[in-house]
Parts: C-alpha cells; sequence; structure tokens
C-alpha cells in the first residue's frame, strides 16, 4: 500500500438513501499540495464541515494533524453522502494515511459516527439501519458511538463495537486495548393504559374496532365532537398484537432515519400510533424533504395505527397522495437526485364530524346545516382514498347515564385475544404476516360459500352500492369469519360487514 | 325570418302535446327565449287584457310574432326536449291538468307545462310536502301517509327533494297509480343530483307511472325562486295539501298557502314542540289547518274525492277514523312483509322498533338493549334494509311502514 505518497488508507461506511443502505468506500491518502483536506465524492454540507470538527478534535485527542495535503475520496462517487455519521470513518481514515494507526487494523471496518470538537464520537440518526446495512454489505464490524452501540447490536450477526472518543479508537485499533461487549438494547411491550373497557356503551363501535384490527382494516369514524373517536382509534391501537422482532426492528429504523428514536431508548415492540394534526403538508404525510427524502408519518406509522382526525380539513391533494401507498404497502418518494423507498404498511383510521356543523344526528344537538351542504360534505366523504376504508362507521355519542355507569364492555385483554387469533388463523391461511386486508380478488373469492355470494349480490343491488363495495364487504367478511373461527365464509358475515357503512344523512 | 320559425314549429310539433297548437307552442317558447322576457309576462299581460275566448289562443297571441333572432334558440329548447321525450301542453289545452288551470291568470298557473313519464293526468293528487331537513319521524310518517294515498287510488305530489319529498314519492314504488314529480328546474338539469342520476329516485318513479313536470325551459338551473315558485304547482295538483315537516321558514308554507287561496285542503302533521323541524306545521295548525294524525284523517278531508280502488283495510281506517288503537291492520301490511309477522329481525329488536314507530332508535341502543350478539344484530339490519322493512338515516333506524297496531 505505500508508495511516493505513503498509505492508502480505507475505510467502509454506510450510506442510506431511505432505509436503502449502500456501501460506502472511504480513500484516505496524503498527497502533495498546500496542507488541508480535499474531499471528493458527492459528500454533503454536514460532509464538508466534518474537515473541521476531525481536524480539531484529532489534535485535542493529542493526536497529528498531518501538515499535507490530505486526499479523500468517498466512492462511489455519484451515490450523495449525507450527514454528520462520515465523522468517525474520515477520521479513522486520516489517523491511518498519517500513519498513527496501522493501515492493517482497517480491514473489515466499518464505522459510523459524529465526532466532537473534542474527540468524542456522538450517535447520529439511523444507526440502526446502518447496521443492518453494514450486515448485509458484509463490510465487517462496526465502530459506532457507545451510545448507540445498543441499537446496533439488536442487528444480530453482527460485530459491534461502542466507542466513547478518538483516543480509545486509536487504542483499539493499535492493538492496545480489547473491545467492550455490546449488548442489544432491552426489547419491551409498554403496556397501554388504554382500555377497551373504559368505552361505555357504544358496543357496534367496539365491534368494529375488533374487526379494524384484526382483520387490519382502515376505519372511517364519523361523528359529532365529543362522541369518543379519537378514544376508540387509540384502543384500537392497544387492540394490536405486539410486533415481532424483525418488524419491530424495521419499525425503529425509520424512526431511527428520521431521528425520532433515541438510540438508547429500548426496542419497542408496540406497533406505533401516529396523530398528526390535519393541518400536516403533503411532505410531512408521505416524506420528503431536500436531497433524499425523509419518512413522512406515513412511515412512521409503518406495522401500527396512522390517525387522521378533522380528515376534511385537510386539503384533498394530500389526502389523495396516500391513496396509493395504502394500497401497496410502501411509498416510493422521487425527487431529483434520489429515489427512497419507505414501507407503510398501516392501520389507517380517519375520523371526520358528520356534518359542517358537526351535530348531524347528534340527540343532544340539532343540525345548524343546510342540507345541499350536508350532501356536498358527505360528497367529499366518498372518492378514491374512501373506497379503500373498508368500515365506515357512524359513532354515536353516549348518553350520561351510561357514562355514569359501570364499564359493561369485555377489556382489551379479552378481545386482544380474539385478534391475535383471528390474525394467525388467516396467517396459517395466506402466509405470514397477510392481513384480510391484503386480499386479492380471487382469494377472497375462494373462501365464500355459494349463498353467502348470492346473498351480497342481493345486497348490493337492494341498496343500490357501489361495484367497489363487493371487495370490500368481501374482505370484511372474510375477516368476521376468521374472528368466529370459521373457514368459509357465510351469508351473515356478509350482512354484517354490509352494515359498516354510513346511512343516508336524512331520513328518506 | 319565416325559414327559422318553420323549422321551429316542426320541433314543436313533435314535443306538444295532445291538443295543443304547435304554431302557438312555438311562438311562446320562442317569446321566452328571448333574453330578459319571462312566460309570466304574458300572464300579467292576459291579466290585464281582454279575457275572451279560449286561453291558449290568448296566450299565443300576446306571445306575438317570434323574430328570427330568438328562433334558433327557441329550436334548441325545444330539441332538448324532444330528445329527453318530454312532452310540452299550454295552458287550456286538453293535456294540461284542470285542476292547475282553474284560477288562471290571477293563481299563477304555468304557461305550459312539460312532462316526462305519463301524462299528468285532470284528477288532483294528495300534496305531501316538506323540509328536505327531515328527521326519521318526519320520513315515516310521508312514507306511512304516501302508502295509504296511493292505495286509496290517488297521485301522490310533490316536490322531488330530498327529506319529505323523496319519503313520500319512494313509498309509491312498487304500487300501481305512480307520482307526480314538480320539478324546480328543467328537464335537462340534474337535480337534486342523488335523485336524478341513472337508476336514482326519478328513473325508479318514473318505470312506475310516475311523472316528472316542470315549468322551465329544459336547461333551467335550480334557483331558490323558481324552487319557491314550483310549489304553486304543487299545490295546484293536489286536493289536499299535507305539510309533515318544515322549518319555521319553509317553502312548505307557500305551497300550504297557494293551496289555501285554490280552496284545496290544508293538513299539518303534528310534532314534537320542540322540534324545530315541526315548527311549520305548527304553525299551520295555530292558522286553522287540519291535523293529520293518521292517513284515515288524510283521505277523509278528501271528502268528495272518490277513493276508486280503495282496499278493504284503508276502508276500515276511514271508517274509524281517529279511533287508532282500534283500527284493523292495513291490507298493504302482509304484502311487504314489514308490518305484519314475518319479520326478519329478532324479536326484541322488531319489538324496540314496534315500540319507537315512527320515531328511530339509535343503532348503539339497540345493540346496548337488544340481547343479541352485536355481530348477528347487524347481520339482521343488513338483511332487514335490503327487505325494505327498515330505513336506516343519520338519527336512527325505523320500521319503513307503520307496524299493524297503528291506524
Amino acid at each position: 500500500m505505500s508508495g511516493a505518497h505513503g498509505v492508502l488508507a480505507l475505510v467502509h461506511a454506510v450510506a442510506l438513501v431511505g432505509l436503502t443502505p449502500h456501501r460506502v468506500r472511504i480513500e484516505c491518502s496524503r498527497a502533495t499540495g498546500l496542507p488541508g483536506m480535499r474531499l471528493v465524492g458527492l459528500p454533503d454540507t454536514a460532509v464538508r464541515e466534518a474537515e473541521d470538527r476531525i481536524r480539531t478534535a484529532i489534535q485535542r485527542s493529542g493526536l497529528r494533524w498531518p501538515q499535507e495535503r490530505i486526499v479523500i475520496n468517498l466512492a462511489p462517487a455519484d451515490l450523495p453522502k449525507v450527514g454528520s455519521g462520515f465523522d468517525l470513518p474520515l477520521a479513522i481514515g486520516v489517523l491511518a494515511a498519517t500513519e498513527q494507526i496501522p493501515a492493517a487494523s482497517l480491514a473489515g471496518l466499518c464505522a459510523c459516527g459524529e465526532v466532537g470538537l473534542d474527540g468524542s464520537i456522538r450517535p447520529v440518526p439511523g444507526t440502526l439501519p446502518t447496521a443492518v446495512g453494514a450486515r448485509d454489505l458484509r463490510t465487517g464490524r462496526l465502530f459506532v458511538a457507545e451510545a448507540a452501540a445498543g441499537e446496533a447490536a439488536l442487528v444480530t450477526d453482527l460485530e459491534v463495537v461502542g466507542v466513547r472518543d478518538l483516543t480509545e479508537v486509536v487504542a483499539l485499533l493499535r492493538g492496545d486495548r480489547l473491545p467492550r461487549e455490546s449488548l442489544p438494547t432491552p426489547t419491551e411491550v409498554p403496556a397501554s393504559t388504554l382500555d377497551l373497557r373504559d368505552v361505555r356503551g357504544q358496543p357496534v363501535a367496539r365491534r368494529t374496532v375488533e374487526i379494524a384490527a384484526a382483520g387490519g382494516h382502515h376505519l372511517l369514524l364519523v361523528g359529532p365532537p365529543g362522541c369518543g373517536k379519537t378514544m376508540l382509534a387509540r384502543r384500537l391501537h392497544a387492540l394490536l398484537p405486539p410486533l415481532e422482532m424483525d418488524q419491530a426492528l424495521e419499525v425503529a429504523a425509520i424512526h431511527s432515519v428520521a431521528g425520532e428514536r433515541a438510540p438508547d431508548a429500548p426496542l419497542s415492540l408496540a406497533p406505533p400510533l401516529r396523530e398528526p394534526h390535519h393541518s400536516i403538508s403533503a411532505a410531512g404525510l408521505i416524506g420528503g424533504g431536500s436531497g433524499i427524502a425523509r419518512p413522512g408519518e406515513l412511515a412512521l406509522a409503518h406495522r401500527g395505527v396512522l390517525l387522521l382526525d378533522e380528515l376534511l380539513e385537510t386539503p384533498r391533494w394530500i389526502l389523495d397522495a396516500l391513496r396509493q401507498p395504502l394500497e401497496r404497502g410502501e411509498i416510493t418518494i422521487t425527487r431529483a437526485r434520489s429515489r427512497v423507498r419507505y414501507p407503510s404498511r398501516v392501520l389507517f383510521v380517519a375520523a371526520t364530524n358528520p356534518c359542517p356543523c358537526g351535530h348531524l344526528g347528534d340527540p343532544r344537538r340539532a343540525c345548524t346545516c343546510r342540507p345541499d351542504r350536508i350532501e356536498r360534505y358527505r360528497a367529499r366523504l366518498s372518492g378514491p382514498l374512501l373506497d379503500r376504508i373498508d368500515l365506515h362507521i357512524e359513532v354515536q355519542p353516549v348518553d350520561r347515564r351510561q357514562l355514569a355507569g359501570a364499564a359493561d364492555g369485555e377489556s382489551t385483554a379479552v378481545v386482544a385475544a380474539r385478534v391475535l387469533e383471528a390474525r394467525q388463523r388467516g396467517a396459517e391461511r395466506w402466509g405470514a404476516g397477510m392481513l384480510a386486508r391484503d386480499l386479492q380478488d380471487h382469494q377472497l373469492r375462494a373462501g365464500c360459500s355459494g349463498r353467502a355470494m348470492s346473498t351480497l349480490v342481493r345486497a348490493i343491488d337492494g341498496l343500490a352500492l357501489s361495484a367497489r363495495a363487493f371487495d370490500r364487504t368481501l374482505r370484511v367478511a372474510r375477516t368476521i369469519a376468521d374472528l368466529e373461527a370459521v373457514e368459509v365464509i357465510a351469508p351473515e358475515h356478509v350482512e354484517e360487514a354490509l352494515a359498516y357503512r354510513l346511512s343516508a344523512p336524512v331520513g328518506v | 325570418m319565416s325559414g327559422a320559425f318553420a323549422g321551429l314549429r316542426s320541433v314543436a310539433a313533435q314535443v306538444a302535446a295532445e291538443g295543443t297548437d304547435p304554431h302557438q307552442l312555438a311562438a311562446i317558447v320562442a317569446f321566452s327565449a328571448q333574453p330578459r322576457s319571462h312566460p309570466d309576462a304574458l300572464r300579467r299581460r292576459d291579466r290585464d287584457g281582454d279575457r275572451t275566448g279560449p286561453i291558449a289562443a290568448r296566450v299565443a297571441a300576446l306571445a306575438g310574432p317570434p323574430t328570427a333572432t330568438t328562433s334558433p334558440v327557441a329550436a334548441r329548447l325545444l330539441g332538448a326536449w324532444r330528445g329527453d321525450a318530454v312532452r310540452v301542453a299550454l295552458v287550456g289545452d286538453p293535456a294540461y291538468p284542470r285542476c292547475l288551470a282553474e284560477g288562471w291568470p290571477e293563481l299563477d298557473p304555468p304557461v305550459w307545462l312539460a312532462w316526462r313519464g305519463q301524462a299528468p293526468g285532470h284528477d288532483p293528487g294528495v300534496a305531501i310536502v316538506g323540509a328536505r331537513r327531515a328527521t326519521s319521524y318526519g320520513s315515516g310518517i310521508a312514507a306511512w301517509l304516501a302508502e295509504a294515498v296511493t292505495d286509496a287510488g290517488v297521485r301522490v305530489v310533490s316536490g322531488g327533494a330530498t327529506g319529505i319529498d323523496a319519503a313520500a314519492h319512494g313509498a309509491t314504488v312498487g304500487r300501481p297509480g305512480g307520482t307526480t314529480v314538480v320539478l324546480g328546474c328543467g328537464h335537462r338539469v340534474d337535480y337534486p343530483r342523488s335523485h336524478a342520476r341513472a337508476g336514482g329516485l326519478f328513473d325508479q318513479l318514473l318505470e312506475d307511472g310516475g311523472t316528472l313536470v316542470s315549468e322551465a325551459l329544459p336547461h333551467q338551473p335550480p334557483r331558490a325562486h323558481q324552487i319557491r315558485s314550483r310549489n304553486r304547482i304543487v299545490a295546484g295538483l293536489a286536493a289536499a295539501v299535507v305539510v309533515v315537516e318544515g322549518g319555521e321558514r319553509s317553502g312548505s308554507l307557500l305551497t300550504a298557502g297557494a293551496a289555501a287561496e285554490r280552496g284545496r285542503a290544508v293538513l299539518a302533521v303534528p310534532g314534537d314542540v320542540r322540534a324545530p323541524g315541526s315548527a311549520a306545521p305548527h304553525r299551520l295548525l295555530a292558522e286553522g289547518a287540519g291535523p293529520c294524525c293518521s292517513p284515515a284523517q288524510l283521505l277523509e278531508s278528501l271528502g268528495a274525492s272518490p277513493s276508486r280502488t280503495q282496499p278493504s283495510g284503508d276502508t276500515t281506517a276511514v271508517a274509524d277514523g281517529q279511533a287508532r288503537p282500534g283500527a284493523a291492520a292495513p291490507a298493504d301490511g302482509a304484502a311487504g312483509g314489514g308490518a305484519t309477522g314475518v319479520t326478519t329481525l329478532p324479536p326484541t329488536v322488531h319489538a324496540a322498533l314496534v315500540r319507537a314507530w315512527p320515531r328511530p332508535v339509535r343503532l348503539e341502543d339497540l345493540a346496548s338493549t337488544a340481547q343479541v350478539p352485536v355481530g348477528g344484530l347487524l347481520a339482521a339490519l343488513t338483511r332487514a334494509t335490503v327487505n325494505g322493512e327498515i330505513a336506516e338515516a343519520a338519527d336512527g333506524i325505523r320500521l319503513r311502514r307503520a307496524p299493524p297496531d297503528v291506524g
């Protein structure tokens, strides 16, 4: 490796484009010219600024900053490199190029971390997907900030070395010290304090929530203010079974990229619940931003619940952006310089008032809306996005007597057990992770009795429903059958499934 | 000039109903198609002018010769009518309903009447009108009255709007006789959209011998004043007007007023004293309108109007008058499968709905008290909705037909 210009040091790093890892080779060499550092290969501003950080850090760590020119190439040159996580591999590269650490020690080394002016190594967002990338790209052992070591160690089949500062890095690479073992952060299932028992009365709403949880069906809640729409949505979230380990890692990786996750936080097995305000922008919802698009609320709710309250307050075009990702279970955001794909298998819960004033059908207060305004308002409750929501229900306010009375329904634990059983039944039939929500036309028809099918056809005709109601009803009926541990969809399952639609706004 | 008019006349000949002279129709449509002119102007002129001779001839004379510039517009309008299979009759002509022509020109009958479906006929019907923002109570009563009226062989007339109008029209579907819808816009305008769409309420009504009438040119939009002024046609086509529900400033009050002017009966359905939707009927009751608490009471008010195909069940109801609890089951109960015996609903649910009728029961209340698993209840309710036994609206679920023990 040594020649006229000394050592050519090579360190690996992982560049993330969204969640997709790419191997980056960091080549570091002394060169002729004025003292300084020359960084090539599409570094962004944060990577460019690394020079100032690592120079000071190296000097303050009692190491030597070379009085000559250092050229660093980030290869492949056309891949954009973003963030301060490149500080650590750059520093290691410089130290190796200046022969302060043996170049041989860099074999099979990958590093990720931000370097402080005092030489300390700090965690960066995206440590978890970086660790996954390091394993999948077989870059060798991974040096990360000690604070993030637990997170990185969640990835199996990868040697993770947590480091506190540059001094320690040098000591480890010179062989003066042995690495500490990095233990994965513990996993936990935070016990939800939201119990379904708290929902008084409302047996139909409770049943709907159970079906939504079991089949992963998207849910539309329509009801006057204060009738408990949000309360139901949160309890629906509490009904979802805990995540499998690989699912939890997937979720944590997205949150890690978004910087929403403290690196030393335990790995949560609870599905995420996201409740963005209705003033959210399209980029906030589906992801975006300059350069490489960051995950939006949709991706952050992956494998969990995305709750949008006051649905009709959010502009139509923003809502319509949800349509395709809800159907595909992933969102692809294309920007001038990158294309990013985030998974987005969410249970979408939308809540809205029944009419502009909010009191249509409310026994406590009369609605003051003009009928044509209600009609127009309701018209906005249909369309491509709403067609993808399988369950539509009207939530009715509970009267005071029931509110004051004792809790009368089943608890979350009881219902969650049924939900889990139904999901397992579906998974046995269709394969792991498949929900009734995802089923295709032919799969649905296969499990439907002839009588059920003719009931459905008759009902769709009699109720003047659109053809789209067909698949929607069958999907829900499938879940109802699974909740009742029945293999073939029967007419009564179809009939119940048909009940989860909105009624006419005025009496006819 | 004359060439354009000849073309106009030939289109007019294709839409002119029995006894209507295409010349006159063409002239009047050409007159109405002129900017800033309105058929009402003809009526005003006739009121002030010489009032001898047949009405139609007077009107045509007043319209004057059409001008070449307006004729193509008129031809287009007539062509639109022809394309929609609309027939048109001028006031005073044989096909123009006589009950409506009464009182020309003081009571403002329309100069022409354009209709789709069956010809409107000369016998007055019963107008069942009310608010678009109807409650299930109002819709239930409207349907109850409309069924009995249709079964008595009398045509139900209403405004084709959502709410009470729709409930009244809808109740006649599947029964012989047909119903008359008075549109507030032209035949080419889809309003209200939910009724005018293909396969919607209007199509169903037309299929069952119904009539859609309008005094407007084909493309005239449903302006508020136009919708208000069509109420006089509703009154003109009816021997009695029943106001079921309406707010303080409801358009139904105009219909009632127009009916009173014509010496037709005005009835009002009492409601909850605090219900904002019952303000209009209560005001009418205070002003001397007859109370309408049952179909029997309504049919009685028709007095001289003969009930041609009255089934025996309704005869009993009429004879019993206000003696509601003792009245026999109406004959229609068994036919529809809803009211008597044959119910697909669980007994507790059916009982709750019967107790509440014509008021609705909210779904969650039904589910809380029904002693049936929620899933089974929902399935049963869907079945009953498909069968037409119950109707569901934002304020709850109600039986579509009156239970057997109600007159």
